[in-house]
This record gives C-alpha cells, structure tokens and sequence, in this order.
C-alpha cells in the first residue's frame, strides 16, 4: 500500500505550525503517522524504538516548523527528512544493540519487502522505479539497503560480501547515474 | 571535500541523505549545509528523489498512546534528545533558552506579586516573547488588573514607514488568534481584559509585522516578529 499522493497542503500546514497552533501539528500526525511509522521501523526494527523516533521528530517539527523554506522542497519531503534523520541518528547510536540483536527482526517491517513494487503511483515514484531498474544491480542494491534500511558502507560490504572500497564507490557511481537519468 | 564541483556536491549530498558519511566527513558536510545553500538545495533535491521510496513502505500503527504524549511535550516545551551534535535539525539551544527566560521571567513577576499583593483575584500569567529567527527576547506580557495584560517592549523593534506592530492572541485549542490591536514599538500597551479572549495556561501570545492600520483580513499577514506562550506564576 501506498501512503496517500495528496493534494494537501503541507506547506500551509507546517506554517500553521510555527504560529503555534497544535490542531495543525495533529493534522500532520493523523494524515502520515502511519507511513512514518512505518519508515522508522524499517529503520530501527523494534517497535518502542520506532515509536520514540516519532515521538522525537514530531516534537522536532513542532519545534522546527518555522526553519522549514517552501522553496528549497516539499513540506512532505521536509517531515519525512525529519523522521528519517533521527531514525539514522538513533540507529548510529544504538547500531551495535540492534545489530547484535538480530531476533528484532521478527518484530520489524518485513525487511525482506521489495521496495521497488508498487513504487507507480505518481509520476516522481515512476521516474525514481524507471532510473533505479536502470542502474546496475549491485549499486541499486547499495543505495536501497543504505537508504531503506539505514546500513552503513560497512554494513553492506559485510552484507553483499564485498571490499569496502568497492561499495563506496558502487554507492557514488549508483547515485551519479541517478542523477542523471533523473534529471 | 569539494563543495564548488556540481557533480562532487550533488554526490555529497547524496551520501549524506544517505547517511553514508563518516562522522568526521559529515561534520564538515553539515557546517557546509548549514552557510551554503547550494549544498542544503542540493539535499533537499536528493531527499525528493528519494522519497517515494519512503511513501512506498509498509504502514504501521503507532502506538495509541504515542500522539497525546507528543501533545503533552509540546505544550510544555519539552526538547527532543537529540544531541547538539546531530547537526542543524536539532539546534535546541534556542529551546532550552526560551524555557530558561520564562522560568526567569514567571520567577520575577512571582516576586512582584508576592511583594506588592495581588492586584486581581484570578490566575496570574507571563509570557516572554522572542524572536523566532535571532532568538532575542523582545518583549514581556503580563496579567494586570481585572485580567488585563500589559504588554512591555525589552529592546527597541524597527518598524518602516507604512508598517505596523499588531499584537494577537490565540488561547490553546482556539480556531485562530484575536487581535489586541496595534501596539507602539517603544512603550507599554495595557490591554483591557474585555478585548482578550479569556486568559489560560499556554495562551500564545504573538507580534507580527502590518500594514499601517493592521492586518486587513482580522488574521496576521505579515512575518511573526516574536512570539511567546502564557506561563502561570
């Protein structure tokens, strides 16, 4: 399933936001909690830790709110940078608990889930599902394992069994091509 | 690292949305981000590219207690843990100030209203109101009698020809704020308590910059110039 491509008004709303109105912070929350939920679980795996991502980022974009510049992105693409930076944070943090742990998984988004399929909806998830088949396997790999499942380039050497050197570069060459193809 | 080569940046920064960065490298990146608006344009591009990879995943029911506790951290100005360092998404020294100036601030009226005895039988309130850009105190609210504020500025507010400070209010849960009207930049306004809304714990309390004559529309227009929740003493 797909989050919702909406035409509401992020942008608004976390301006809203910055007036202090908490109705408008609850709006965010009700529309994506779900999806961001659902981000940082794939992140961090364990539930509670899931949860206090959220709880953090939320507070963040309370607080936050009036940084955010609607003409630098989306105020979607702003809240769920958000989320996935602490996501990223707390799994720094706690990489080598949630590494070592690896029963966590059981509770965890399905992290074997291809996160190409369904990627149609709109025409950005489109252009991104066209240019991502178009780069070579091992590099599409790296870039989903780093951005999806947060792994470091040490994390995916030991994963895909490759020199680090070699998957810091498939990396930079992976989003390079992307780029490229995306533009 | 390279931040004047477009093909270098723009792969910077997809390693840093990528959270590829090594803490040293990504030190660097974000002292960069945080002056360089090419780098931040450059991020956000990657962070749109990618996120319909983030929408696609599967959803997952928070915990139903999880949206009344960020409610309850909101209202009392609770900052995330995030450490400094993490970089300029968790900037909270400005937070952590602010409650510091209201604690200060509820702490003096406390004594005046010890000293000099209650000046009206209901709850007592102060707000300090701060600029959300620079951070600086601008003024003070304060109850007075017969639940009237006082509004008092602390340093002196630049306005243009043509333009006006109009003073609102907005109790939590309200739909929107009300106008307490059009305050001078230099001196205290005393508001009468049948213009406000009611007073209550939390009460946002807001300065924002108008048209000569105020806002048109009875709803801020212009920029917030400082803003500030009502604290009990």
């Amino acid at each position: 399933m797909n989050a919702p491509h909406s035409s509401f008004d992020y942008e608004r709303t976390l301006a809203v936001c910055a007036r202090g109105e908490t109705a408008a912070l609850r709006e965010l929350y009700e529309r994506d909690a779900a999806w961001l939920m659902g981000v940082a679980m794939r992140l961090v795996h364990r539930r509670e830790l899931a949860a206090e991502v959220l709880h953090d980022a939320f507070v963040q974009i309370w607080q936050k709110a009036h940084t955010f510049d609607p003409n630098l992105g989306s105020g979607r693409g702003w809240i769920f940078s958000v989320v996935r930076n602490r996501a990223l944070t707390t799994l720094r943090r706690d990489s080598r608990e949630i590494a070592t742990d690896e029963s966590a998984f059981e509770d965890a988004a399905d992290p074997s889930a291809d996160p190409l399929a369904d990627l149609t909806r709109s025409t950005e998830a489109q252009a991104l599902h066209r240019c991502l088949l178009a780069l070579d396997e091992q590099r599409r790999r790296c870039i989903l394992l780093a951005y999806m499942d947060g792994l470091t380039q040490q994390q995916i050497a030991d994963r895909l069994r490759a020199p680090l050197g070699t998957v810091k570069a498939w990396i930079r060459r992976g989003l390079i091509a992307l780029k490229e193809c995306l533009e | 690292m390279n931040f004047n080569d477009p093909v270098e940046r723009a792969a910077l920064a997809g390693e840093f949305v990528l959270g590829q960065l090594s803490p040293g490298e990504q030190a660097e990146f974000e002292r960069e981000l945080a002056r360089n608006r090419e780098v931040a344009r450059a991020v956000v591009t990657w962070q749109e590219r990618l996120l319909p990879l983030a929408l696609n995943v599967k959803p997952q029911a928070p915990p139903q207690g999880l949206w009344p506790r960020i409610e309850r951290d909101i209202a009392v100005g609770v900052s995330s843990r995030a450490p400094k360092s993490a970089g300029i998404w968790s900037n909270l020294a400005f937070w952590r100030m602010a409650a510091g100036l209201s604690m200060a601030a509820a702490l003096a009226l406390a004594w005046i209203v010890l000293v000099a005895g209650p000046v009206s039988s209901s709850q007592q309130y102060v707000a300090v109101l701060q600029s959300p850009t620079d951070k600086n105190a601008g003024w003070i609210v304060e109850t007075g009698a017969r639940d009237s504020v006082r509004l008092t500025p602390l340093l002196a507010t630049p306005v243009g020809s043509g333009q006006a400070l109009q003073f609102w209010t907005k109790p939590d849960g309200a739909a929107g704020p009300t106008s307490l009207g059009l305050v001078p930049a230099d001196r205290p306004t005393v508001v009468p308590g049948s213009k406000l809304p009611g007073l209550s714990p939390n009460q946002l309390f807001e300065i924002t910059l108008e048209p000569a004559g105020g806002s048109p529309i009875g709803r801020p227009t212009g920029p917030i110039l400082f803003l500030g929740r009502a604290v009990k003493v």
